[in-house]
């Protein structure tokens, strides 16, 4: 395996989440203050250049590697997105919900290796 | 989750109309992979070459209702309980493709499925609390 697979599969996660995590802000905050905001524009757009990137470095990655193993990485967002929203959105996250998530991590790792 | 619309922009309802979303477009993406596969050796690792099909346009059309259900979903629900349950696709890609396709599921990947769907009642029972209290 070569070195960029162990850069690129962390780069791709780690813009996955923090685009969820903007986008989750952008559309939270356009509640209140419609999408005219500066500060909406600015989130939805950090979460869509994030979500893009995420999107060409996955292609990247397909084209190199087996669809069973990138996939796997990607189950781990849930567990991931779930804690980065507690801490980052200080969303409540309790016990049942923190099993919940790596429940449905783990089994997403396990039906995308099989 | 305050003061959240009811009817069919009932976030809930959506979150499931995007779950839909997600599996239709998935399948009709790799039906239109598959159909264009052979088109061009040169340009079928880049997917260009699934532009050729219908279907892949189709996909397309419907990736972008799901975003855009996706983006009133994190209106209302909080991202730990939204993004958890939206992986029942991952259940229902599999349990399709059994169904319609005929495809083989092994023990691993039944297992995988148990996995998610306790996971997904795990996640979903306190919002289910929270609804009946609402």
């Amino acid at each position: 395996m070569s070195w960029p697979v162990f850069v690129l599969i962390p780069i791709a996660l780690i813009a996955f989440v923090s685009g969820q995590l903007f986008l989750k802000r952008a559309m939270e905050s356009s509640r209140f203050k419609g999408f005219r905001d500066a500060k909406v524009i600015t989130f939805l757009g950090c979460g869509i250049f994030s979500m893009t990137i995420h999107f060409f470095v996955t292609l990247g990655l397909l084209g190199h590697l087996d669809l069973s193993y990138v996939y796997p990485f990607q189950g781990l967002s849930v567990i991931i997105i779930s804690l980065a929203a507690a801490i980052v959105l200080r969303e409540k996250l309790n016990l049942r919900l923190t099993l919940g998530a790596l429940l449905i991590s783990a089994g997403v790792v396990l039906v995308s290796m099989s | 989750m305050r003061e959240r619309p009811s009817g069919l922009a009932n976030p809930w309802l959506l979150l499931g109309f995007e779950i839909v979303c997600v599996l239709v477009y998935e399948l009709l993406q790799k039906r239109g992979a598959s159909e264009t596969a052979n088109l061009s050796h040169v340009w079928s690792w880049t997917g260009i070459t699934a532009l050729a099909s219908p279907l892949t346009w189709l996909a397309m059309v419907i990736m972008i209702i799901s975003l855009l259900s996706w983006l009133y979903v994190l209106r209302y629900i909080p991202l730990s309980i939204a993004f958890p349950l939206s992986r029942a696709v991952d259940v229902l890609i599999p349990l399709s493709c059994w169904i319609v396709l005929g495809e083989h599921i092994s023990a691993r990947r039944w297992g995988g499925i148990a996995l998610v769907v306790i996971g997904l009642m795990l996640t979903a029972k306190p919002v289910a609390r929270l609804e009946e209290k609402l």
